[in-house]
């Protein structure tokens, strides 16, 4: 799981049909001194997290093959909001 | 997946047994040039690679690397991490022909 | 999953029997300032399976590694990057 801050949501209307009514954040991941590590992430959230919030990610496929479907290209999903 | 192009092979007499067949060759990752963006450059990596396409010498092919390698009929049980999928025709970036087969073989 | 900009297309003159007719196209994963707008030099390019129809200049979500063959499901594909959806707009 990594830390991260939400940038931006991004609006899809082609894509592949396990994305379909699901919300997808543009994540910027933290290293621990707060500074960006490496690129943004697109990470599908069910839980409501919008701009400038931070976020709890997680990287396990099978966390978000349950959620929307075996054949998913998807990777990272908010798997909480840190108070 | 990442562009190669192919520099010679790999023979090991000794090797895992369900290699047997499997041919190997040595690549070189290709990338788009970063600033003028108008050809192919050579990165100066190297990897090896299982080809079951018939990839020749000089040759530009399309590498998946990674478990992923593993999901063909032909690669499933050979404990490899990277394969040719695909021997490349043509690149275009930004609509220029960046390379050509049909050229690179003159 | 990240987003990568669409700068060109690879095609082939033969392949792996599972990828026959097969479009790939050149996607450049975009840092976090060329999402925010700057014009800054982006990283290395990935070379994408792309069903969806990707146009050169398009953002796309470049999916990677082992869940870019998840879509195929069964039908074992090589494939280790997936262009998974066309981005409209990132909305900040």
């Amino acid at each position: 799981m990594q830390l991260g801050r939400v940038i931006g949501t991004a609006v899809a209307t082609v894509k592949h049909p396990t994305f379909r009514g699901e919300r997808l954040l543009v994540v910027q991941l933290e290293q621990i001194d707060g500074r960006d590590d490496g690129e943004p992430v697109l990470a599908f959230d069910r839980l409501g997290a919008g701009r400038g919030d931070r976020v709890l990610l997680t990287n396990d496929g099978q966390a978000l093959q349950d959620m929307l479907g075996k054949t998913t290209p998807g990777r990272w999903s908010v798997m909480g909001l840190p108070d | 997946m990442f562009m190669a192009r192919v520099v010679g092979s790999v023979v090991a007499t000794q090797k895992l047994a369900s290699m047997t067949g499997h041919k190997l060759l040595v690549v070189e990752p290709y990338r788009v040039d970063e600033k003028t963006r108008d050809r192919l450059v050579p990165t100066g990596r190297s990897f090896v690679v299982v080809d079951v396409l018939g990839a020749g010498l000089g040759e530009l092919v399309l590498v998946c690397q990674g478990s992923s390698a593993r999901l063909a009929p032909e690669t499933e049980k050979l404990p490899i991490d990277a394969v040719v999928i695909g021997l490349i025709d043509a690149v275009d970036v930004e609509g220029a022909e960046v390379f050509s087969r049909r050229d690179a073989s003159r | 999953m990240r987003v990568a900009e669409v700068i060109g297309r690879v095609t082939l003159a033969r392949s792996l029997p599972s990828l026959k007719g097969a479009r790939f196209v050149i996607a450049l994963p975009l840092p976090r300032a060329a999402i925010e707008g700057e014009s800054i030099t982006r990283g290395e390019e990935v070379v994408a399976y792309d069903d969806l129809g990707a146009s050169p200049r398009g953002w796309i979500g470049l999916s990677e590694g082992r869940e870019a063959a998840n879509p195929f499901g069964s039908a074992k594909t090589p494939i280790d990057a997936y262009c998974a959806c066309l981005i409209d707009q990132i909305t900040r």
